[in-house]
């Protein structure tokens, strides 16, 4: 079967959400118009992203299907964008996990200015494609801010009783950070060259001909690196999250958690890392003591949540240490681990945020307390949140066991020193003993025991919601049973993102 | 002959604003009032023409005024915004009976003083374009006559401008002193000749700082601002807060790089503290305002100290007099049309703005203003992609290659805290319901078409600024230091 090509399908897909937004502008006032365009115009986008995908030449480490055109004449400013085995699968993420959330909030959960709620959503979808495609530095901190101002109204419109504070919490800690990458971004151009040659491309910043001394890269790292944090978020910058995640529509939580944490994880292993080895090296101590006390603090804290959905933000907490931890093990394996774990961490934590969305919606309770005995009324809704919950606590056969493995593997090969990467691996470990058992408990006060009266009529899952899951539980299982076909397309991009860092490292011996 | 073509433009308006007077005293005010915002704004379209029409560059008038890039994208950026206020004003003059014919013609002598002060290179046509801008704008601020607030701020303006001018002026005299000369030229040679070392080139330059600082409201010289923003009727408000200001920093950069040039390493240091007091300064009280024409005051307090910045940096060649000139640029529209987005409010015929809990709600109430006004709020933010954003962008690039690295770090952090009392502002009209308390909404076809082409404009300009970026890049060159 031959699939059509499409010329410049990276732009086409930054622009589809802005030219779905046209005729969603004009008929926002009507709330089915409004759903029906928003969930053609992201139907369309996800099919597009599946076409690119199957564009993508497998095995290849380097940029695919880059488009670069000149932006700002006047500084060297390129319109920019790529994709390599890093990337490709955030992108696809993205966009299903839009769809998805699109799908399940156009099915009745959203139910005032539900015109305005499909128009925030596209327009965050420009800028979560955006920022896994950008090449140049300055397009992707335009896309790093493009998704804050619908996430903010987001959270702030449709989000529960302390919505504002959550949302206020959310954009302060973010610009924050993303200002301070901004001074770091324009330092960076300032050192790429002589006037009228400078640039910010990533492809000729990493070429060789760029050196920055080693304190400008220790003060850079730092600048881009808070930025990513918070946005990680890692601790003690993670304060944000379970506000916004509380607060936040399903919709809004399943993107927050499966796409915007990830570009954090994506900017420090595309930008942070090859542009500033030497600076990353100096910092990298502190990263990795930091992960770990994510892990372990993430979990522990997990552990003593009274709300569901605040369990699941905090889960995510450890599971993004698991993140940050792989990529500064600085090895192929736990590079590769740390980007598989952001895919499987999308995939399964979107899906336990919609299913804690779809349990809300039918009992109107959040508290694990208040629950119970669930398992006996709905037999579907059960299976499925019993795969979601086994795959976030890294049963084998299930995506989340092989990224976090990859990640331990990779921590044990790494010789740390003065501790030694097998003991912060040991530590770690200890962290998915964690996770099994709070998620595990939680499943237990949620699904088993005796059901309230009020429960008795609930029903199970509907037909839309049965649709929106199920993409992402085969993808559990798929990339659970068969994960060598993702690590083939991760893997030697990775590797020249860190031969990238060991290049400009040389320069320095 | 060639010098009169030379300043056409200000002719232009000058002639354009006593036509008004004209037509006001013949067809008078009611029966005019239909047309006589268009008749403005055709003329200020004309005024730019004939700038395009008739290029001239060098010295005119024996030395006293010199037309070149900058001169010329001063035009611009004046004419623009006086356009913008003309074409948001007129629904406010009539309900809340402001003379209109006055307004306009006010506005437009004053437009014509800020693109004198442009043209200058010679200290008295400086002194006599900044006091032909400043009392024009003192009647503006107190135009609404019957209100006790608005005649405050004329008068809060008119006694602290003065005294400002006194400083200013008296400054002009030490350098005067010292060049035995007016012109920029002169002066540079003499204070090259003479040296930090020289007491009267202190004091000369301390008086000239001071007193261009109280013009463009730089902190500890910011006093008045409030105050006079804050009673001023709301479309003086809108302009005062911008042109004034970018006439201010015309003449700052002029007079500071090249007649004052030669002191360039000294006095630098000097506006980049200036520049990180005042943008903290501004940020901190407007985070404590409710009212948000107040707070809008102090937030405009805190961009002159993101612009000073840039002059700050003025030694890092033409990219930081372009940052200067698109910061203003950018931050004129912006603010306009922030403040312009008072006016759908009724405040029962005060000049008093709406305060946050007013604006709850406005959403619903009109959509379409609600969003411009989000618009312009996240422009002033430095958010993507807008022109706000560029805005900054293009300006913390010279303030680090002039080695201010701290103050690049300074404007971000301010960025950061600016962020939050701008965006609750978009809390309060998207996020809360509108009660029973909330002020009648008058809303204005032709403002809200203004202020929605206006907003657009910042969001394309926000994406494809190079042909303005470039322009200022051109017209920052004659205000290189040597």
């Amino acid at each position: 079967m031959n699939l059509p090509v499409i010329d410049n399908v990276l732009t086409v897909l930054v622009v589809i959400p802005l030219v779905g937004l046209i005729p969603l502008l004009v008929v926002i006032r009507d709330a089915r118009a409004a759903k029906q365009v928003a969930l053609v115009t992201t139907f369309v986008e996800l099919v597009v992203s599946l076409l690119m995908l199957a564009q993508f030449r497998v095995g290849e480490a380097g940029f695919q299907m880059v488009e670069s055109v000149m932006w700002l004449p006047s500084l060297g400013i390129r319109y920019e964008v790529g994709i390599d085995g890093i990337s490709v699968f955030l992108v696809v993420l993205t966009t299903l996990l839009t769809f998805i959330s699109v799908l399940y909030s156009s099915a009745g959960v959203i139910k005032h200015r539900v015109g305005e709620f499909m128009a925030a959503f596209l327009l965050l979808e420009v800028g979560m494609v955006g920022v896994f495609l950008a090449l140049d530095l300055f397009l992707f901190y335009v896309f790093f801010e493009l998704m804050l101002v619908p996430m903010y109204l987001i959270i702030g419109i449709w989000g529960g009783t302390r919505r504002i504070y959550a949302t206020m919490k959310f954009v302060l800690f973010t610009l924050a950070g993303s200002l301070l990458m901004l001074v770091a971004i324009v330092a960076v151009y300032l050192a790429s060259g002589e006037p009228g040659q400078r640039t910010l491309s990533f492809q000729e910043l990493v070429s060789g001909g760029v050196r920055f001394d080693p304190t400008f890269q220790v003060l850079a790292f730092l600048g881009f690196a808070l930025a990513f944090a918070i946005k990680l978020p890692m601790v003690p910058f993670h304060t944000w999250l379970p506000d916004a995640h509380v607060e936040a529509p399903t919709a809004g939580s399943i993107v927050l958690a499966g796409i915007l944490l990830k570009a954090g994880g994506y900017g420090l292993i595309r930008f942070a890392l090859p542009l500033f080895p030497l600076g990353a090296q100096a910092w990298l101590p502190i990263i990795v003591v930091l992960s770990v006390i994510a892990i372990i603090y993430g979990a522990a804290v997990s552990t003593v949540q009274k709300d569901l959905k605040k369990l699941v933000a905090y889960s995510s907490v450890a599971h993004m240490g698991f993140v940050t931890l792989g990529i500064f093990v600085l090895n192929v394996q736990g590079g590769v681990g740390a980007v598989l774990q952001m895919i499987n961490h999308g995939v399964v934590t979107g899906a336990l945020f919609l299913f804690v969305g779809i349990q809300y919606e039918k009992t109107h309770r959040r508290l694990i307390a208040d629950l119970g005995g669930l398992a006996n009324r709905w037999p579907l809704y059960t299976t499925f949140f019993g795969v979601f919950v086994l795959a976030s606590l890294g049963l084998p056969g299930l995506n989340g066991f092989v990224g976090e493995f990859l990640v331990l593997l990779g921590t044990f090969a790494s010789d740390m020193r003065p501790i030694g990467g097998p003991v912060w691996g040991a530590i770690a470990a200890v962290g998915v003993i964690l996770a099994a058992v709070y998620l595990l408990w939680m499943f237990q006060r949620v699904m088993y025991g005796t059901a309230r009266e009020a429960y008795r009529d609930l029903p199970d899952l509907s037909p839309v919601e049965v649709a929106a899951a199920l993409p992402l539980l085969v993808l559990t299982v798929v990339l659970g049973v068969f994960p060598q076909p993702f690590i083939d397309v991760i893997e030697p991009s990775l590797a020249r993102m860190l031969d990238l860092a060991d290049a400009a490292l040389a320069l320095y011996r | 002959m060639t010098d009169v073509l030379a300043v056409l433009p200000e002719i232009v308006v000058a002639a354009l604003a006593a036509l008004i007077l004209g037509i006001d005293a013949t067809v008078g005010e009611e029966r005019a009032a239909r047309w006589l915002p268009w008749v403005a704004a055709a003329g200020l379209v004309g005024a730019l023409a004939s700038g395009v029409y008739y290029p001239a560059s060098g010295l005119f008038f024996r030395g006293f005024v010199e037309v070149d890039a900058f001169t010329a994208f001063f035009r611009f950026v004046f004419i623009v915004l006086a356009l913008f206020t003309v074409l948001v004003a007129p629904s406010y003059l009539t309900r809340q009976h402001v003379p209109r014919a006055e307004f306009y013609a006010t506005v437009l002598f004053s437009t014509v003083g800020a693109m004198t002060v442009a043209l200058s290179t010679d200290l008295i046509t400086l002194f006599v374009g900044l006091e032909l801008m400043s009392i024009p704008v003192y009647v503006l601020a107190g135009l609404q006559r019957r209100d006790e607030y608005s005649n405050e701020a004329g008068l809060k303006y008119f006694l602290l401008g003065a005294f400002s001018s006194a400083i200013l002026v008296y400054g002009f005299a030490w350098l005067f002193g010292i060049a035995g000369s007016t012109e920029y030229s002169r002066i540079a040679e003499a204070v090259a000749q003479e040296g930090l070392g020289s007491p009267a080139v202190i004091v000369a330059l301390s008086l000239v700082t001071v007193g261009l600082g109280f013009k463009a409201a730089v902190v500890p010289f910011h006093q008045w601002t409030p105050d006079a923003y804050d009673g001023a009727p709301t479309p003086s408000t809108a302009f005062m807060s911008v042109a004034p200001k970018a006439a201010a920093f015309a003449a700052i950069l002029r007079l500071m790089s090249t007649g004052l040039g030669p002191l360039h390493v000294d006095w630098v240091l000097v506006f980049a503290i200036l520049a990180a007091v005042t943008m903290t300064g501004g940020n901190v009280v407007a985070l404590v305002q409710t009212n948000v024409k107040r707070m809008l005051a102090y937030s405009s307090i805190a961009h002159t100290g993101y612009i000073l910045a840039g002059v700050a940096a003025i030694a890092s060649g033409a990219s930081a007099g372009a940052a200067v000139l698109f910061y203003l640029f950018a931050y004129g529209i912006m603010n306009l049309g922030a403040f312009a987005s008072l006016m759908y409010f009724d405040t029962g015929g005060t000049t008093r703005g709406a305060t946050l809990d007013e604006l709850n709600g406005l959403w619903s109430r009109h959509a379409v203003g609600a969003v411009a006004f989000t618009v312009f709020l996240v422009n002033l933010a430095g958010i993507p992609p807008t022109v706000g954003f560029l805005a900054k962008f293009f300006l913390i690039q010279p303030v680090l290659d002039a080695g201010f690295a701290w103050l690049a770090v300074a404007i971000a952090l301010n960025a950061a805290l600016a962020a939050f009392y701008y965006l609750r502002v978009v809390v309060h009209m998207f996020m809360y319901d509108a009660d029973a308390k909330a002020p009648r909404l008058l809303p204005s076809r032709l403002l809200t078409a203004s202020l929605a082409v206006t907003a657009v404009v910042t969001i394309v300009l926000g994406v494809l600024p190079d042909a303005i970026y470039a322009f200022a890049l051109d017209a920052a060159v004659p205000v290189l230091v040597r």
